[in-house]
């Protein structure tokens, strides 16, 4: 899934040390750089449900779990989503190609988009 | 009918005839002992048929007329002036007269300082007698009559008309005990105290007696003369000392302070309330519902603010009839599922005689209620009146929804959603695109 990442993780130890922050701007440029700009928007969209999700958590923490019905249909659709989300990314991963060979990239959006309409209507049945 | 009933009142008025009945009905069976005469109780006879009562004479000893018939009393009222008789007929005993009163029948029995078998009737009711042959006696005020007819003040109460001249008493006092339905009428004075010798050789024992205290004593104001007890099905019935207190001759007999007596008036007082005609109140009925509805609704739910509604009317003797009344000022309603989960006081609505209203919340707790009106005073009827209602929790479509609290979870699940839609939207539109290549071309490194 993270396939260009680890692949240009593994090669910066090499380089000096104490230099994080030029390993951090290297990883940047080359996820940039060698990610297909499909992945580039589930990406965003992931970190999306993820700043929504941790928002929810927060604000149940901090100020109040109740109604509790709508907190767990607010936090489950982004998990729920997020998974869902997730899942289209492996699939469609070109890097994954030999480990989905019998799904194509339609037939996984196909998948994605169906368990999506369907999380949307249990989350807000299950909201007011 | 309303209006004939109302200038027949007027006539009698008019007519100068006092006529006042009981709230409970208008027989009275008297038995009277032979040995007392039906003249030197004229007086007061002579007032209570005057009144309208229908008066039978009847000795103890005579079966017939019979107080009660298959269980079923003959008489509203039974006076019993037989303070020395030991036997009676077969169906005039303890046991009976009590039965009498819980048929709704009233008493009037007169004591004396002779054992008979009202001694003990009167230790059921939980007055203490002194032993057998001990009467009242008193030195004070310096008087003509012997230490036995003593004159004796009269305390305020409300079943007495008020600054009723002192009355002549002559008989047996008797210790109240605790219970709650007693209700004293006529005090001994503080001075007095039963003997059985008005030669007062046995003073030295009284006065050891005295400074012991306690119990065995009958002396002082503590003890009482006449003394009445309400059960609780609101029968009435008084116990006097002595039964000459509503003898002419007592009535007549100046005081020594030179004034008349109040035996005439305190003996009317006494009968008129045993016989129910004062302080006689009833419910008449009572209401509840919703706060802006007018209907009982079938059940309450809870935190509901209901309105509760009491109707009252007392006994007016003068027309013989029952009149709305406002005089309460301290009933309160209890909300009761086993405790009280609501008390709140009960007061009268102005301008609207003998409605009594009103409204609080009902308590966060599901199950079947009570609403309680008791209200237990001394010398006044009781009241009290129980309604059942149950109480539900809300409907699951009756809670509030989308509460403001929830925004934010509102708002994170729409935005999920909105995301999908534009997620979609921009997938399938790079699909259009042609962003195949692109992912060929990553295919190919």
């Amino acid at each position: 899934m993270a396939g260009p990442k680890t692949a240009k993780l593994s090669s910066p130890p090499t380089t000096t040390p104490p230099e994080t922050s030029v390993a951090v701007s290297m990883l940047w440029e080359s996820y940039m750089q060698q990610t297909p700009n499909r992945l580039k928007l589930i990406d965003a969209f992931l970190a999306f449900i993820v700043l929504s999700g941790v928002t929810q958590f927060v604000y149940c923490v901090l100020v109040t779990n109740f109604p509790f019905n709508a907190f767990l249909s607010g936090f489950g659709s982004s998990i729920g989503q997020f998974v869902l989300t997730a899942s289209l990314r492996a699939q469609v991963n070109p890097q994954n190609r030999s480990e989905f060979k019998d799904v194509s990239p339609e037939r996984a959006f196909a998948d994605f988009a169906l368990g999506s309409i369907v999380l949307h209507f249990f989350v807000f049945n299950f909201l007011g | 009918m309303r209006f004939l009933g109302s200038a027949l009142v007027s006539f009698l008025v008019l007519a100068g005839k006092v006529l006042t009945k009981s709230s409970s009905g208008d027989s009275v069976l008297v038995l009277l002992d032979p040995s007392l005469s039906r003249a030197n109780y004229s007086i007061f006879f002579g007032g209570l048929e005057q009144q309208g009562y229908d008066l039978t004479f009847r000795a103890p000893k005579h079966a017939s007329p019979a107080i009660a018939e298959y269980g079923v009393p003959n008489y509203s009222h039974v006076i019993l002036f037989t303070p020395d008789t030991k036997s009676y007929a077969p169906d005039v005993t303890p046991q009976s007269l009590v039965g009498l009163l819980s048929e709704n029948t009233n008493l009037l029995i007169a004591l004396s300082p002779r054992q008979t078998p009202l001694t003990s009737l009167a230790t059921e009711f939980s007055l203490i007698l002194p032993p057998p042959g001990t009467p009242l006696l008193s030195h004070h005020p310096k008087r003509p009559e012997p230490a036995n007819v003593i004159p004796v003040s009269v305390s305020e109460s409300p079943i007495l008309t008020p600054d009723t001249n002192p009355v002549w008493f002559s008989g047996v006092p008797h210790a109240l005990g605790n219970s709650p339905y007693l209700v004293p009428i006529l005090r001994a004075p503080s001075e007095s105290f039963a003997a059985d010798s008005t030669d007062d050789s046995g003073s030295g024992t009284i006065l050891s007696a005295s400074d012991k205290g306690g119990e065995g004593f009958w002396a002082g104001s503590h003890i009482g003369l006449v003394t009445g007890f309400q059960t609780t099905k609101n029968s009435r019935a008084v116990f006097a000392g002595g039964v000459e207190l509503f003898s002419d001759e007592y009535a007549k007999k100046a005081l020594p302070s030179g004034q008349r007596s109040g035996n005439a008036q305190f003996a009317r007082d006494v009968a008129a309330w045993v016989f129910q005609e004062t302080l006689t109140l009833r419910i008449d009925r009572t209401e509840h519902h919703r706060v802006n509805e007018t209907a009982a609704p079938e059940m309450y739910t809870i935190n509901d603010q209901i309105v509760y509604t009491a109707y009252i009317s007392a006994y007016d003797r003068k027309t013989s009839s029952w009149k709305p009344y406002s005089g309460i000022t301290d009933m309160q309603l209890e909300f009761t599922m086993l405790d009280p989960h609501v008390r709140i006081a009960l007061p009268p609505v102005s301008g609207e005689p003998g409605k009594y209203e009103v409204q609080f919340r009902a308590p966060d707790r599901h199950g079947v209620f009570k609403l309680v009106v008791g209200w237990r005073r001394k010398g006044y009827s009781f009241l009290h009146t129980t309604t059942t209602v149950p109480v539900v929790p809300l409907r699951h479509d009756q809670y509030p929804r989308f509460l403001s609290a929830a925004w934010p979870y509102y708002a994170g699940a729409i935005s999920t959603s909105v995301g999908f839609f534009l997620f979609s939207a921009l997938w399938l539109a790079g699909d259009v695109k042609g962003e195949k290549k692109n992912l060929k071309g990553v295919k190919s490194e």
